[in-house]
């Protein structure tokens, strides 16, 4: 390939391989200045393994980095940060403790005699603040500060070190509409001001609304690269997964039956800080419908589920489920009254990771006389269970029921825990973001699950940070910002956006939803 | 009471040092468990030092001379030797935990066995017994610093000032306090120490801006390493009359402790350090303390088993860490190995 | 059933194949360091270190000095014997550190644990009048008052633990110098210190001063002269005990669940901090028991002024433990393996200008091998397993590490 100064960072025929897998496949990637990029694939298609060849942080087998046309080696952080590359991590890559200038000026500190100077750092960074419109409060504490501020931070960092080449990887997963919208305008003044951006998403309305050129991944491999103006969302998405996708669920109207679950009034108290996490919470869920708590992350929506399975302790309120109070009962006890629980995080509760398959498979219910005998494990049915389960869920492993867990990849892990909990076939399953990080065709079949379990007459309880997924799955929507429930919304007679304003606490509805 | 702050000071000032060694490796991301060996290794090495060079003879006319500035140099030489040997020691921790990943709380525990094994083995060959002694003399008559030497009158009376900070004490003392507040400064105010601490609490993060978090980690454990080894040396040398038994009565753990209920934060630590330094001293003393100078043993005459003294340091960490633990905050990436392939 | 077996192997193997090289790499410091003592020590040379040597590596066959001043080896039924003996309570604080670990904790408060059983063993053997209460009846009360206050002891921490989050490291640390510190109160405050034999000061009265013994049950016809007793078989009894709670009830799987991820086993509905309590506890009481075991003997005393030093015993249990990578039944070879080390320091000490604290050395190396063969094993288990599975493509990305990345995945879900 030909010199071509038009671009200021090319990627050729890069290939990156990990024992068994090759995480990127031959892959070509081009940024001229000035432009905005995007690079697009679902997860597990290579991009952040491509992020990170670029950013040194992996040794491409093959291939060739060249910045301006010339040839260069990145074999470290260092080398890419001479080189002028910057990224905002996806997960922030943050000292919580130190403040935020600290974060800014970290490896790249100005001293003198080894002594830390900030007198000169804080200028430039109150200058480049200005400049970009990046507000930020350089003496607070990270963890005292919100996600957008944060990302601001980050962003700073790159801008501080004079950085050319920005990488935002999947910025929007963590923000509001507005704060979106925002970004996307930062966005466009840095590109703007001649700084060129790469944008790693999966996300088409994003891409479609900043992006001049998108580059597509599908499974390690280099699909194309095509100009936005001339493509549509439909086409993205075929390049992305390979075969047209559905982007609505597919769903009969909802039946609801009886109320399963009744929350009312219920108040849980904090871990960080004084006030309540959630406050005055209540609703009612019905058999056969989704009702879905929608919030940005970190609206009390964890601590919700977790006073309300049990894991946490409320401090008012009463729960009601299938007519038993269970407001004060023990988590095992709440789980035979008719509950299950696929959690939000299936690392931390989800799965004992360093068990097998089969124990996992039976953590909920292994104490049932089914699985034991005075105390003694029954190896033979839980074995049998087991391998019934792997065999209907399609739950993929290297050795079947005796595979330890910690070696499956994320989406059979999730489809394990999904199995387990729709099997014990309860009346009201409580779904935390049973999609997180998974590629479309497990979403789409665990979408297909909880509605089938609705269909089936359970009362499904679902929380999602995915915009996507609350307008498609939910029956009925109910929003919850800083631990109360701001508003309910029908999924057809609402929009995104109504629905963000929500979220972000700038639209409330007064106290005659109780009515629902 | 004078007596009191002095004997406080002997226990809290290597508590102190080594709590501060326990905070260099846990800001740089890896629990140093093994600071009870390290303090047992550096006082074996600094009691070893000095009886090798009194039996080479190299301070005997400084000795006769009384020339005690030369014998004070001589103490400073044996707490550089035990710390630089602390260090070394200190990178058997470092190579397990940082090059192969290993699990840093056994790796401290072999430490800690490793050290005083290895350190009775020798002293039964060298001195046919279970103690290492100077060669010649006493830790008193050789290093002590006396009222004499500042020029006081021998009957001269001091005042409370004098009296408790220039007269029978160690100048280890006030070499530590000063290495403390130098390393404290140094952690706070540095870019090393930035950069250290950065390290301990995300190291993605810092591997992110190009800080090398192996090289981080190293110079956190070998510092630890070094001001636990000077530590057990300082320790051996002011409540042991410089002699080694292969033990120092799980102070590295105390430190440990003092460290948790400092918060990892000097400051906090240094107190932390001398309310433990005056139990620790109530307990070896108490049958002598007479606190405000009247010639009454208050503490002797409430009658309570010795006993009863000797477990309260241990039983006071214990209640503490029970009611401090809540509120306590270890660096979030300590004892965690990190790999570059992970992000 | 069937595919598991082959696999099983493997893992047994490599996990023997690792213990064995840690043992001789430890064995080879050992030898290592007696060396290079001998090269700077005038009064040791080639010889007494080639001596030194070849009693670490075959201590346990050693028969003494012939008439030629050469040492010699062979069958000896005392040292085995007496081997067997001094495993016990190795085999049982070998249980008490396998236990916990295999449920997530670090039990480092064995020796603790093993002087609160010392102390209510002698003190229930000693102060309840044989002439009133059967001898037998006496033995078993000391016996499980040991365990008892082994299992007390284990639960303090295990309480810090699971109420407080306090590590346990540092909380079995404390305890067990308060128990060191308590022990000697009791016993200096009791009339349990022995006066009859002048000679011993600071000694407890063996506990056949008050006619209570372990019984021989046979094992003194086959190694005769030795202090062998029953207390072996006991121990050998409870280590195939722990094997079937950790490996065939709910129970272990509880425990082990909880140990393994706390807050998994939370969400099934186990009380968590009931399990870490209860693990802590069993520990305890496994320590308790070889504390009890050994002076129950009646030939072994108990030196009361111990508050400066904790019982060796106890942080042997470490490696003992490590060494058998916490299977409870691998724990009682390698108990007895420490023993063998123990009985090759003694013969050390007793036939060359050496001494026993070089046993201690080598376990420390293998204490330190250790703690990163389990790492090694991951490692080696972690590839073999990837290889053999299908591709994960749906999470590519995520695999190459998944290994170990999945914890930390888990911790930056959290924020």
């Amino acid at each position: 390939m030909e010199q071509n100064p038009e671009y200021v960072i090319e990627m050729l025929h890069i290939t990156k391989e990990f024992p068994g897998i090759k995480a990127n496949d031959d892959i070509t990637l081009q940024l001229r200045k000035g432009e905005i990029h995007a690079l697009l694939g679902e997860n597990g298609a290579g991009k952040s393994t491509l992020m990170s060849v670029l950013f040194g942080l992996y040794q491409p087998e093959k291939g060739e980095i060249r910045k301006n046309g010339q040839p260069v080696k990145i074999e470290s952080p260092n080398d890419a940060t001479a080189l002028h590359i910057g990224m905002v991590h996806q997960h922030f890559k943050l000292v919580d403790v130190f403040t935020v200038l600290d974060n800014i000026i970290l490896g790249a500190e100005d001293t003198k005699l080894g002594f830390l100077q900030k007198k000169d750092a804080r200028k430039k960074v109150e200058a480049l603040s200005e400049q970009y419109g990046l507000h930020v409060n350089l003496d607070a504490k990270v963890e005292d500060i919100t996600v957008g501020m944060q990302q601001r931070t980050e962003i700073l960092k790159m801008l501080y070190r004079d950085n050319e080449i920005l990488i935002f990887d999947e910025p929007t997963a963590v923000l509001t509409p507005q704060e979106i919208e925002e970004l996307m305008q930062i966005m466009k003044n840095l590109a703007a001001e001649g700084k060129s951006i790469l944008f790693i998403s999966h996300k088409l309305n994003e891409i479609m609304e900043v992006s001049d050129r998108v580059t597509v991944l599908r499974k390690g491999k280099y699909v194309g690269t095509i100009d936005t103006a001339g493509t549509t969302k439909e086409e993205l998405s075929r390049m992305m997964v390979g075969r047209p996708v559905q982007l609505v669920v597919d769903k009969d109207e909802a039946k609801p039956g009886e109320a399963i679950l009744t929350v009312e009034g219920l108040t849980v108290p904090s871990k960080v800080h004084k006030n309540d996490a959630v406050k005055d919470v209540s609703f009612t869920a019905h058999a056969g419908e989704i009702v879905c708590i929608a919030g940005i992350d970190g609206n009390g929506q964890t601590e919700f589920v977790h006073a309300l399975t049990g894991l946490e302790k409320a401090s008012a309120g009463k729960i009601t489920l299938c007519g038993h109070d269970i407001t004060h009962a023990s988590i095992r006890s709440r789980s035979q009254t008719g509950m299950s629980h696929i959690p939000e995080d299936r690392h931390k509760h989800g799965l004992v990771l360093d068990f097998t398959l089969e124990q996992n498979m039976v953590l909920q219910r292994y104490y049932e006389p089914r699985f034991q005998n005075h105390g003694f494990i029954r190896f033979g049915e839980v074995r049998t269970y087991a391998e019934g389960l792997i065999e209907q869920y399609d739950v993929r492993s290297g050795q079947g029921p005796v595979t330890i867990a910690r070696s499956m990849s994320g989406g059979n892990q999730q489809k394990a825990i999904v199995a387990r909990e729709i099997d014990r076939d309860l009346p009201l399953i409580v779904a935390v973001q049973p999609t997180r990080g998974l590629d479309v065709g497990a979403i789409e079949y665990i979408h297909s699950q909880l509605v089938a379990q609705r269909d089936a007459g359970k009362a499904v309880l679902l929380v999602s940070l995915e915009l996507d997924e609350v307008m498609n799955l939910s029956d009925r929507i109910l929003v919850m910002y800083e631990g109360e429930i701001v508003g309910e919304l029908d999924p057809k007679k609402t929009t995104v956006e109504e629905l963000g304003l929500y979220m972000a606490g700038a639209k409330r509805q007064g106290k005659e939803r109780e009515s629902a | 009471m004078s007596f009191l702050i002095r004997q406080t000071l002997i226990y809290a000032v290597p508590l102190m040092i080594v709590a501060l060694a326990g905070v260099f490796a846990e800001r740089s991301g890896i629990i140093n468990l093994a600071l009870e060996g390290i303090m047992i290794f550096g006082a074996f090495v600094g009691v070893l030092f000095v009886r090798l060079v009194q039996q080479w003879g190299w301070f005997d006319v400084a000795k006769q001379m009384d020339n005690w500035v030369a014998l004070q140099g001589f103490v400073l030489m044996t707490m550089a030797v035990a710390a630089i040997l602390g260090a070394v020691f200190s990178l058997l921790l470092a190579f397990a935990a940082i090059n192969l990943r290993a699990d840093q709380t056994i790796g401290g525990t072999a430490l800690n066995l490793m050290a005083p094994a290895l350190v009775l083995f020798l002293i039964r060959l060298i001195a046919n017994q279970n103690t290492l002694q100077m060669a010649t003399g006493d830790a008193a008559s050789w290093f002590m610093l006396k009222k004499t030497m500042f020029g006081f009158d021998k009957k001269a009376k001091l005042g409370f000032f004098a009296s408790t900070f220039l007269d029978k004490v160690y100048l280890t003392t006030y070499v530590c306090i000063i290495v403390f507040i130098v390393l404290s400064i140094i952690l706070y105010k540095t870019r090393f120490g930035l950069r250290l601490r950065s390290c301990g609490e995300n190291p993605q993060a810092a591997d992110s801006l190009g800080i090398n978090v192996v090289k981080m980690r190293y110079a956190g454990v070998t510092i630890s390493g070094a001001l636990a080894g000077m530590g057990g040396f300082v320790y051996a040398l002011t409540t042991a009359n410089c002699a080694s038994t292969g033990d120092v009565a799980g102070f590295g753990f105390l430190a440990l402790a003092v460290m948790i209920f400092g918060n990892w934060k000097p400051l906090n630590i240094a107190g932390a350090a001398l309310l433990f330094g005056l139990f620790k001293c109530i307990a070896a003393a108490y049958a002598s303390l007479d606190i405000n100078g009247d010639g009454v043993f208050l503490l002797a005459n409430i009658g309570l088993n010795a006993n009863f003294y000797r477990l309260l340091p241990y039983l006071v960490t214990l209640l503490v860490l029970a009611f401090t633990s809540k509120s306590s905050r270890a660096p979030k990436a300590e004892g965690i190995p990190y790999d570059k392939g992970q992000r | 059933m069937k595919e598991k077996t082959p696999l099983m192997q493997r893992e047994g193997t490599r996990s023997v194949l690792a213990s064995l090289i840690s043992i001789l790499i430890g064995l080879a410091a050992g030898a290592l360091v007696v060396l290079l003592a001998s090269a700077f020590n005038k009064s040791l040379n080639l010889k007494t270190a080639w001596e030194g040597i070849r009693l670490i590596f075959l201590g346990i066959v050693s028969t003494g000095r012939n008439a030629a001043g050469e040492l010699s080896f062979g069958f000896n039924p005392v040292t085995f014997g007496n081997m067997l003996f001094r495993a016990t309570p190795l085999i049982l604080t070998g249980l008490s550190v396998a236990v916990a670990y295999k449920t997530g904790l670090f039990n480092i408060g064995a020796p603790g644990q093993y002087l609160a059983g010392t102390t209510a063993t002698l003190f229930i053997a000693l102060e309840i009048p044989t002439t009133v209460v059967p001898a037998w009846l006496v033995w078993i009360l000391a016996f499980l008052g040991g365990m008892a206050a082994g299992a007390l002891w284990g639960a303090i921490p295990g309480m810090m633990k699971a109420f407080l989050n306090i590590n346990e490291v540092l909380a079995c640390i404390m305890t067990n110098w308060i128990a060191a510190n308590l022990t000697t109160w009791a016993f200096d405050v009791s009339n349990l210190k022995n006066t009859v034999e002048n000679t011993k000061t600071a000694y407890i009265y063996k506990t056949s001063f008050n006619g209570v013994q372990t019984p021989k049950l046979f094992l003194d016809k086959i190694f005769p002269g030795s202090q062998v007793n029953g207390g072996i078989l006991i121990a050998v009894l409870l280590a195939v005990l722990m094997y079937i709670i950790f490996t065939k009830t709910t129970f272990g799987y509880e425990l082990k669940a909880c140990g393994a991820n706390r807050h998994a086993a939370k969400y099934a509905g186990i009380k968590d901090r009931r399990s870490i309590v209860m693990s802590m506890a069993i520990a305890g009481a496994m320590s308790g028991a070889g504390a009890a075991l050994y002076y129950l003997a009646g030939n072994t005393e108990f030196y009361w002024s111990t508050y400066q030093s904790l019982p060796a015993t106890g942080f042997n249990g470490i490696p003992v433990a490590l060494l058998a990578v916490c299977n409870p039944v691998a724990v009682i070879f390698t108990g007895m393996f420490m023993s063998m080390l123990d009985i090759a320091g003694q013969q050390l000490t007793a036939l060359t200008a050496y001494n026993e604290y070089i046993t201690d050395v080598i376990i420390s190396v293998i204490v330190y091998l250790s703690a990163f063969s389990l790492v090694i094993k991951l490692w080696l288990g972690g590839r073999k397993k990837k290889s053999a599975g299908p591709k994960p493509d749906a999470n590519a990305e995520k695999a190459p590490a998944a290994a170990v990345s999945a914890a930390e995945e888990g911790k930056e879900a959290e924020k």
